[in-house]
């Protein structure tokens, strides 16, 4: 459950899976809507799949993300959204000390 | 496996808490009524911890478009199973026992109703999709 706090508690990971809750999506169209470096990106979606929030299928070359959101962590996806929890921290700095971990 | 295996456990524990419950209320530790209210209350939230996890059966990747109606349709169906469930226990622990019943039956009915008619017209759409 740490590792679902931790994924929701940043703003572009929500936004990710905001845009997944539309459809499944590859990572380029993914990664299209966001300012921010592929690894940066990668990085995310790794964050995110750990936690078991999203669902990754490759087909070729194309990873392909799905939601994989069971209702509570909907819920509380939600709650994050309202509350804006964790908008100010920056991000670089958040993945950074995930991998000197 | 695991998911029959879980399945299982979860309708041992269930049976032997009911059976509990009904040990106690026959030594008048508890009241008929607490005893059939507390199982009921526990049988709703069973129910929703059950339907929490459907929308992550996500299965196999299928072409955008059906993976997108096989999501909204997964969503739908966990969100109003939770939520029919989490009514059905709120009103066994809180209404009158007379209406109780009728009530919470009604709560889930609704619940799968909605599951039902979002899963036909799923399907309605996926029939379109598969005639274009």
């Amino acid at each position: 459950m740490n590792t679902v706090f931790k994924a929701l508690a940043d703003p572009t990971r929500r936004k990710v899976l905001e845009l997944l809750r539309q459809r499944p999506m590859s990572a380029g169209e993914l990664s299209d809507h966001f300012a921010v470096s592929k690894p940066t990106m990668s990085a995310h979606f790794a964050v995110l799949r750990e936690a078991g929030l999203i669902d990754a299928a490759k087909q070729g070359a194309t990873i392909t993300y799905r939601l994989k959101l069971s209702v509570l962590e909907d819920a509380l996806l939600g709650f994050a959204q309202v509350f804006g929890i964790g908008a100010a921290p920056s991000e670089k700095t958040e993945l950074q000390e995930g991998k000197s971990q | 496996m695991k998911q029959i295996v879980s399945a299982l456990i979860l309708s041992a524990a269930f049976l032997a808490l009911a059976w509990g419950l009904r040990y106690a209320a026959s030594i008048d530790m508890l009241s008929d009524e607490t005893a059939k209210r507390a199982v009921m209350v526990l049988i709703g939230l069973g129910l929703a911890a059950y339907s929490n996890f459907t929308p992550k059966q996500i299965g196999r990747p299928g072409s955008p478009r059906a993976e997108a109606l096989k999501q909204g349709l997964l969503r739908v169906s966990g969100w109003s199973m939770v939520l029919g469930g989490l009514a059905y226990a709120a009103i066994w622990a809180f209404a009158p026992i007379g209406i109780a019943n009728p009530v919470a039956m009604a709560a889930v009915a609704t619940a799968l109703v909605v599951t039902l008619g979002y899963a036909i017209r799923t399907m309605a759409a996926c029939r379109t999709i598969a005639a274009l």
